[in-house]
């Protein structure tokens, strides 16, 4: 019943869910940690106009769902280490609230919890049970499972600049889906294993002698990975919930000066609850060249003009504002296979317009303007006009072919030269009439 | 008509064929009324038209093949409709055509190429 409810909410073009500017957010938190510890993360995102309610995972109120109908717009799990959990959170009603377009922030850790089996459900292949993350580098007083994490500047999720993290908690490997958006890779020189000294090294001599899955290091790692989902709902997985606490986003990097714990975990807020890059299509267009109206068919050979309107979410006006910063969008136009696929620029001076002119191909059929659009880290953008192309009807060929003109040449002017001949002819006889008519008399 | 009967030319054969053709030439302008030539310069100008069309339609396209069938039984039509009122009109064949006056002739001729441009026109599409 739920696959069929999310097919039927992936082939709807517009999301229709819209923000009101406060989101009630359900923070499922384990009782041993200590919430005044993660003050300047849950304070960053009351700040920022959420609504936060926070819930034992053993609690059985408020709960997430309602006759499955998600009563918060966001849920973020913090309780990494929890066994057991009430009975309206388990790995299957996760997932359905995802279908319910609720975002899902999750911390992981490296026991062994339902929330593991949840996270393979979303290709992130979790190493075995307590093998956390170490590294030896960089030299620092903090134990080896407290790792500083640089941050590459590439992921579209994040602000360029942001200082190296510190990080404890388990990583992950990443499966190959697109749908999954890595954030946080491991460092290269770090690696899992199930020891916090460096007396069980042979073990990752052998495991490294093994090779394949034996050995869990380097930066293949991720350590938090967002997955968004057909329906544009997002999920994150985080190796481990001290990043997220105001010890870690205190605490000094070993090269000096304060870490990007807080920055990052704002972005990363932000962009699982739908603030940053979310896009949608407002409305698409299609008409001949040159008219005003939709037709209602075309005729093959037409020239066709499309137009796609996009506008991306303002967290700051909690409004939808035209977006024309997509450089490679395509626009295919499609019967089985698609005939013509050509790039949809923006039209400049026109924000969130995107316009193309093609020629409909020489075949008949019934065709389809498809608008897909799928990047890491944006929503998804799909669209899908039917609309039927005819074949000219028969007085639309041109009336006179140019190859032809020769023989209505030849044909006009067999006709007029006999015209011609059979006048003169008659002239000739009614002249020698005359002249016979004299000669007689 | 300085003719090549100055014997400067060694060869024999190529002068020869001018004479016979310029003999025919010449006699063919005489002897021939000038009814007949009338007919005979629509002969050749149907002809001419019919064969430009054929040129056309085998080195460049036979497309549109209709246009070019009658473009070119226009021109095949017409000849065929010229020849015979020549033939029926010449004094030479009076004893042949004797119950055919000329004037029956032409118009024969007339009603059979007024038709011929009907069929004609309407298959030229």
């Amino acid at each position: 019943m739920r696959l069929l409810s999310s097919a039927l909410v992936t082939l709807l073009t517009l999301t229709t869910f819209s923000f009101a500017s406060s989101s009630s957010v359900l923070v499922v938190l384990d009782p041993s940690l200590d919430r005044e510890n993660y003050s300047i993360f849950f304070g960053g995102l009351e700040k920022r106009g959420y609504n936060l309610t926070f819930r034992a995972p053993k609690d059985t109120s408020p709960a997430i769902t309602d006759y499955g109908v998600s009563n918060y717009d966001h849920v973020i799990l913090f309780a990494p280490d929890t066994k057991s959990y009430a009975k309206d959170i388990t790995p299957q009603s996760l997932v359905g609230l995802l279908s319910e377009n609720t975002n899902l922030l999750i911390a992981l850790s490296p026991k062994q919890t339902p929330l593991t089996s949840l996270a393979a459900e979303f290709s992130l292949i979790l190493p075995p049970p307590e093998t956390p993350l170490i590294s030896h580098h960089p030299a620092r007083s903090e134990p080896q499972t407290t790792i500083p994490v640089t941050v590459s500047s590439s992921s579209p999720i994040l602000t360029p600049g942001i200082p190296p993290v510190w990080f404890t908690g388990a990583p992950h490997a990443l499966g190959s889906t697109p749908m999954l958006v890595p954030i946080l890779r491991a460092p290269a020189e770090s690696f899992a294993a199930d020891s916090t000294s460096d007396d069980d090294s042979d073990a990752l001599v052998t495991a490294s002698e093994k090779g394949g899955e034996g050995l869990w290091a380097g930066s293949q790692m991720g350590l938090v990975t967002g997955f968004q989902t057909n329906v544009n709902s997002r999920v994150v997985f985080a190796g481990g919930v001290k990043m997220f606490s105001d010890e870690y986003a205190t605490k000094e990097l070993p090269s000096g000066g304060p870490p990007g714990n807080a920055l990052f975990a704002t972005d990363v807020a932000a962009w699982v609850f739908q603030e940053k890059l979310k896009l949608r299509i407002d409305a698409v267009d299609h008409r001949r060249v040159g008219e005003s109206e939709v037709p209602k068919m075309y005729t093959t050979n037409d020239e066709i003009v499309y137009t796609a309107h996009i506008s991306a979410y303002d967290s700051e006006t909690s409004t939808w504002k035209p977006y024309s910063g997509i450089d490679d969008l395509q626009l295919e136009f499609t019967m089985l296979d698609p005939h013509i696929r050509t790039s949809l620029p923006p039209v400049p001076g026109s924000p969130g317009a995107y316009q193309v002119q093609f020629r409909a191909p020489d075949r008949h059929g019934v065709f389809k303007f498809v608008l897909n659009w799928k990047r890491k880290g944006y929503s998804y953008l799909e669209s899908s006009t039917t609309v039927p192309v005819v074949p000219p009807r028969h007085d639309q060929y041109p009336r006179f072919l140019s190859a032809a003109w020769p023989y209505y040449a030849g044909a006009i002017s067999t006709s007029a030269g006999f015209f011609l001949f059979a006048a003169l002819w008659l002239a000739g006889d009614v002249k020698g009439e005359r002249k016979k008519g004299s000669k007689v008399e | 008509m300085a003719g090549p009967k100055s014997s400067s030319k060694p060869s024999t054969a190529s002068s020869e064929t001018y004479v016979a053709v310029s003999t025919l030439w010449k006699s063919y302008l005489d002897q021939t009324p000038d009814r007949l030539k009338f007919i005979d310069a629509f002969l050749a100008f149907t002809v001419l038209s019919g064969v430009l069309q054929f040129v056309y339609c085998v080195l460049v396209t036979n497309f549109p093949f209709n246009a070019f069938l009658a473009g070119f039984a226009s021109s095949v039509g017409q000849f065929v409709l010229t020849a015979s009122l020549r033939a029926q009109v010449n004094p030479e064949n009076r004893s042949e055509f004797k119950e055919v006056s000329p004037e029956r002739a032409f118009a024969d001729f007339a009603l059979g190429s007024i038709v011929l441009h009907f069929f004609v026109f309407n298959f030229l599409g």
